[in-house]
Parts: structure tokens; sequence; C-alpha cells
């Protein structure tokens, strides 16, 4: 057990802070902006940095990937783009790809050339996601899609589509699913986006009507389409676990910083005696979700795979990432309410999945989706029990019988 | 970066859990609850001849010259037992206690007959007003010919009535001093304290004019402060060590049930209310893990975070333990409130240690001290 870094990653992000200073963009404004940051980063081989040389990767360790990410974390440097496909698409593209697929996709996905959604979730198949309806009928040369998908991050400016959907209705429900990699700008594709309690619109709707899947563009074989996603929910690589931590810690200095002004019976926030429990329980919480990125990242150091140590993790942060944002805002009052107007004080400068300029609010309400998305704490609490623990299974209707 | 346990420290922990699931069952517990004294001699006697008592003492003390992680690791697997008698006391509190503070001839003396066996220590850190602060220490040290005559009265004090010498924090003209007294001296009198977990034995240890030698100063005068202060933060993280342990004996008891247990023609496994209870024992139990091990790596690497890290591993382990701990209890039913299952046994070695070396709340205040300063 040594939790010092080794000299060669200590170097390695001294030259990405460097780097930094040196490259990141103040402020970024649209999304051209932050396709060209974004290719910035992948020319300076800070994105898909894991992936095989190739495709254009650069083999790089998972040590160095977090190190990256969390520099990127302490700098405050505007995330790139395509998150869902470095994230997801890139990676399932990797395992489960052909040569020809990889060839043809993963560079793209790496420069932003092209940009990618992922098309999972339906309006009755959340998280029971392997309910989904969405038809993909073989019609000789191609397979022909119909359907909804609901939740697609980034569909407004997707490219291209990773889709599940059945071709075999008459088998159980998770033996009929198949994986596809869908044109997303052909006729037949009807992307609607979805306003959230944020008021911005991370997600979309996508109808799917007639729409066209070629051939080439099957993913692993016909029935495997479940257990492909299963292996691609489960690509949390840990390459945002320290990044993660540090953008929490940067969070609370801001709100530190506010319970010094703000008062509450004549006397500062920060003195009070129940408010500084409430500081000191988050700061303890944060530490030991710093501790728990540092176990995940020394398995991954050592080749291991967390499997379902991953809903340990994020059943973990995400339920933090509640508790904390529920802290500031009652340190906060009505401040960290505030979207427009926000005196310099107790603003936050976070940088939105869309992109936007971000508050307290925002990242409070945003808390609010980390425990659903990617798999919902409930269903986290199921994989542990399950998987880790070695439960006893439900007994469950649906795992007996044809899907319709 | 390396969070993993090495070879060596695996094989010491499945040399522990092998020595205490086979020395240390449940019935031997039980029946030191019932002892007099409240430990078995041989036991001890076994682990000097295994090298625990003198883990984390230097080799030319007796010891095997090892850190923290190791000791937790011991101490983990105690607390999975409950093991009753005076480890903690003697090894962490009496024996970090004089390591951190001691003089060359102090620690010759006694860290030698604690690795040994043959001496056992422990330390009075509590008075009547449970303030873990040492500079609220109200006991006395009075200059008497060469020596002192300590009075006051301390609380809580860990084996007390088997130790050989205890620690004892005391104020004299110069400051706060740290004295070695022995508890059978006169003028000292040692009362039983019983709490809830028999397997653990604490006293009120009343010193009224207690004679100590020249010699018996830890550390300098008036200069006992940090020496606590260290000795405090070692205790704490190792006490979570043991929480820990006692903790992840109750998941696995409550995993084990729910395997078997049937109700409503199923088991109770199966249902989500009892899955998604135990999901959460487990996420505790591992961040608790992170907690303990990071403390214990910083402490002993002198990581410039090893004060906090502290402090947030026992405010942390001190709730979870005793959550998952209450919770073991709640996915057994019945059952797990009778006296004759062990569940009770590991529950309240948790909750024995919960308020000691400070609690959830005073290491809370402390982290916030820290990273406002």
């Amino acid at each position: 057990m040594d939790l010092n870094y080794t000299a060669e990653d200590v170097a390695f992000r001294k030259q990405v802070r460097t780097w930094l200073e040196h490259n990141m963009p103040r402020q970024i404004h649209n999304l051209d902006e932050r396709k060209a940051w974004h290719r910035r980063l992948y020319e300076a081989g800070y994105l898909g940095m894991g992936w095989p040389k190739e495709y254009g990767g650069q083999g790089a360790r998972p040590m160095e990937q977090a190190i990256v990410a969390d520099e990127m974390a302490r700098a405050g440097a505007p995330a790139p783009t395509n998150s869902l496909g470095l994230g997801i698409v890139g990676p399932t593209i990797v395992v489960h790809g052909t040569d020809a697929q990889k060839r043809r996709y993963l560079r793209k996905i790496l420069t932003a050339e092209e940009m990618w959604c992922q098309l999972y979730s339906e309006p009755n198949a959340g998280s029971d996601l392997a309910a989904l309806r969405t038809r993909a009928e073989d019609k000789g040369d191609h397979f022909l899609v119909n359907g909804q998908k609901i939740w697609t991050s980034g569909g407004a400016t997707a490219d291209w589509g990773l889709l599940l959907a059945r071709t075999d209705p008459a088998v159980s429900k998770h033996k009929g699913i198949s994986c596809f990699l869908i044109d997303m700008r052909q006729p037949g594709m009807d992307v609607r986006p979805l306003k959230q309690i944020t008021g911005s619109s991370e997600f979309c709707e996508v109808f799917m009507t007639n729409a066209r899947v070629e051939k080439e563009n099957q993913i692993g074989r016909l029935g495997e389409g479940w257990g492909i996603a299963q292996t691609t929910l489960g690509y949390e690589r840990g390459g945002r676990a320290l990044a993660r931590i540090t953008t929490y810690a940067s969070q609370y200095n801001h709100l530190v910083a506010a319970a010094r002004r703000l008062k509450r019976n004549g006397r500062p926030i920060l003195d009070d005696a129940v408010a500084r429990q409430k500081l000191g329980r988050i700061w303890a919480d944060l530490e030991v979700e710093r501790y728990g990125a540092l176990r995940t990242l020394t398995m991954l150091e050592r080749g291991e795979h967390p499997g379902a140590g991953g809903s340990l993790t994020k059943l973990s942060y995400s339920e933090f990432e509640k508790r904390f944002m529920e802290l500031a805002e009652e340190i906060l009052g009505p401040y960290g309410q505030l979207t427009e107007g926000v005196p310099p004080e107790y603003r936050l400068e976070v940088d939105t999945a869309v992109g936007d300029h971000g508050t307290w609010a925002y990242a409070f309400l945003w808390s609010r989706a980390g425990t659903i998305y990617a798999g919902s704490s409930e269903i986290q609490k199921n994989v542990i029990g399950e998987r880790i623990l070695g439960l006893p299974k439900e007994t469950r209707a649906d795992r007996v019988g044809g899907a319709r | 970066m390396n969070f993993s346990f090495s070879e060596d420290q695996v094989l010491l922990k499945s040399s522990v859990r092998a020595a205490l699931d086979e020395q240390c069952k449940p019935a031997h517990v039980r029946a030191m609850m019932e002892d007099a004294t409240g430990y078995s001699e041989a036991l001890w006697g076994e682990m000097a001849k295994l090298g625990w008592l003198g883990l984390p003492f230097a080799e030319e003390q007796g010891g095997a010259g090892l850190g923290l992680v190791e000791l937790c690791l011991v101490l983990e697997e105690m607390g999975r037992a409950a093991y009753p008698g005076p480890y903690f006391a003697s090894v962490v509190l009496g024996g970090l206690g004089l390591q951190l503070g001691g003089s060359a001839a102090q620690k010759e003396k006694w860290l030698a007959a604690i690795a040994s066996g043959q001496a056992r220590a422990s330390a009075a850190l509590l008075e009547d007003a449970l303030d873990w602060d040492p500079a609220s220490t109200t006991a006395t040290a009075t200059k008497a010919g060469d020596g002192w005559r300590l009075s006051g009265v301390k609380r809580f004090v860990p084996w007390a009535h088997v130790a050989d010498v205890v620690l004892v924090p005391a104020r004299g003209p110069e400051g706060l001093s740290l004295f070695l007294v022995d508890p059978r001296a006169a003028g000292v009198t040692l009362t039983p304290m019983v709490g809830i977990d028999l397997a653990n034995r604490w006293s009120e240890m009343r010193l009224g004019e207690v004679a100590v030698p020249a010699d018996a100063r830890v550390g300098p005068a008036g200069g006992a402060g940090p020496v606590l202060e260290a000795l405090l933060r070692r205790a704490a993280v190792c006490a979570s060590a043991e929480m820990l342990g006692a903790a992840r004996r109750c998941l696995d008891m409550s995993v084990g049930y729910v395997k078997v247990r049937e109700q409503f023609g199923q088991l109770i496994g199966s249902f989500q209310a009892i899955r998604h209870r135990c999901a959460e024992m487990l996420m505790e139990v591992e961040n608790s893990h992170s907690a303990v091990y990071y403390a214990a790596w910083a402490l002993t690497a002198g990581a410039e975070d090893g004060g906090l890290a502290a402090s947030v591993c026992k405010s942390y382990v001190s709730e979870s333990a005793r959550k998952v701990c209450g919770d073991s209890i709640q996915v057994h039913g019945g059952i797990g409130f009778t006296w004759e299952y062990d569940l009770h046994l590991y529950f309240k070695r948790a909750k024995a240690l919960e308020p000691l070396y400070g609690d959830a709340a005073h290491h809370r205040e402390l982290i916030v001290r820290g990273v406002t300063a």
C-alpha cells in the first residue's frame, strides 16, 4: 500500500497542467468553439487515451487518463464534446466491433467530426431496459427500424446513434435484442429536445419511422444486444474518478467562502455549530469518495475490471452529490436558487452538460439526475445484492415467456 | 499509487483470521464475558508468540517494526471476532503512547515487555467531562521530592484492572505532562465501569496523592499536548479498524441469514426491502474500509493530510458501523434481538468504540477547523 503518486505520474501531471495553462480557452460560446477545443485536446493526446493506438488512441494507463481529467477539473477547463461517443460508443466498438467498423468510426469520434448519441431508454423501458419495443426488421440487405427512444443525451447534435432494438419478439425479452449503429441524419429520424427541470435540454426524444440501418452496421451477432449493453453500461472506467472529486472539492471551497459571508442570528454561518457539523460531515463524505476513487484506480492499473463494484461507486457518489447539494442550498438560501442576477460572491462556475454557464441552482437540480441515469440507485442496489452479495433473485414475471 | 495490500499484509490478515476463528470463537467471547479478569492468558501468550503484541514497535524493542496499516489489519480481525482482552489498551494506547513520547530508557523497559506479553499497558485519557481535548485535563501533578504526586479522577480506562502501567495526563506547574502510573500503587483506586460490551472492560481510576518517581514522566515537562494529540489520532483510526471488523461480521451474518430465512414462501433476501438494505450496508462497509486504510497509511507515511484523514475516518466509521450493525439486527428480526444469537457481540463492540477517541461530532469540528484554516 503506497498512496503516493509515482514520480512518473507527478511528472505527467505537471506536463498536463502546463499544457492546460497555455492552451485552455477562457470561455466557450458555441458548439463550433467546443469542437475546436475538443480537437486541440485530441491532438495533444488527451482524448481517447485508453483506446488502441491503431485507431487514434494512446494506449495510455488508467491513471494517466484520470490525471488528465483531474487536471482539467482543477483548472476549470471546458469539457470536450461527444461525451457519449468517447465514453460509451467508442469503447463498445473497440470491444465488439468489426475491424471495418473500428476503422470507419473510431477516429472520427475522437476528432468530434462525427457526434454520437445512445438510443437505449424508451418511454416504457427505463429501469426495465430489456422491455424495449423499438423494432428492427431484417429486410434482406438492411434493417428497418420503427420505435421511440427517450432520454437521449446529445440527440439534437448527433450524427450517429448506438441503437438497441428488438429483432426477435418471439424469444424471451433479454434474448431478442440486437445492437446497431444508426445514421441520425436520415429521413425517418425525428429528434425533439426534451426540456428538463433544469430548464435546459441535455436530453431528447427520438422518433424512428421506417429508418434504415445497413447490414454492416450491426454490432455483434443478432440477439446479443443485451449482453453488449451490459458491458457498455459497465464502461465507467474510472477516467472521471478523480476529476469528479476535484470538482466537488472546488465547489466545497466556494460554499465555505459563502458561509463566511452569510449570517444567521448575527453570526457568520461558518461560526454556527450546526452548520459546522454539516460541513464537516460533507467534507468527510467527499474524502471517502476520493479514497474510493484511489481504490478503483488501483484496480484499473492492475488490469482488473471493477465489474459490479462499479455499482457501489456509482451509488455512493451519486447519493453523496444529492446530500452535498442539499447542504449547499441550505447554506446559500435563496442565492442557491438563482439562475440569473447572481452576485459574484455566490456564483458557481460550472460547465453544464450542454456547455451552458452553470449556477448552484443548476448543480442542485442536476444532482437529482445522478441517482436516476445510467441505472437508478434502486437498480444499482439490485445489482450489488445479486452480483456481489449473491442474494437470491426476486421472482419476476418477465423472466419467463416471450417478449410480447 | 497502490491502494491494495501487499502479499505480506494479506498473509498477516489471513493468519490473524485463522487464529481468531480457532481460538476466539463466540463461545470464548461469552466465557470471557463472565470471567473475573475478562481475558485468556493462554491466548495472550499465543498472541505474543505470533508477534501481534509487538507489531508496531521497533525490532530492537522486540517488535516487528510494522506500521498502522498492519496494526489495523489485526484490529479489524479483532473487531470481527469481538476479541475480549487488553490488546487495544496495551499495544495501541500504552504502546503507541510510549513510542510517541517515551525516552529511550522507558521504551526499552516497557515496549519489549509489552511485545513479549509480560506487561500490559493502558492510558487514562478521559475525565468526568468526557472532553477529548487534552487541554481540558484537570488531574494534577505536584512536585514531591524528585518525583510527583498525582491526584484526580480518570474514567473509562480500558483494562486498567489487568494493566501493569497506565499513561496518565496530569497538569503540573509547567503545564500538561504525561506520567507512567502503576495502577496497583498506593493511592490508586480502581472501580469497574460495566458497559453493554461485556467483552470490554473499563475502570474508574481515582488518584489520591499517588507518588510517582522521577523517571515516570513521559516526554518533556508541560509538553504532553502534541504526544496526546498524535496518540488520539492513532487510537481513533485503530478503533475505526475494530468497528469496521465488527460491521463486516454483521454484514456477513446478515447476508448468510437472508439467504436461508423464508417468509411468505420465499427467501427474504429476494425481497428488495431486504436486498437494498444489504446493498447499503456493503457500501458503508467498503467506504469504511477506504477510510480506515487511507488514514492508517497517511499517518504511517507522515502524509500532509494524516490528521485530517484520521478525523475523516473516525467520523465516518463511527456512524456507518453503528448503521450497519444496527441494520443487521433489523434484517434478522427477532432472533437478532436475542442474547443467545451472536449478533449483539459485534453490535455492542462497535457501539462501545463509537464515542471513544472522539465521536463523529468531535471529529467533524476538527475537520472544519482543518479545512477552513
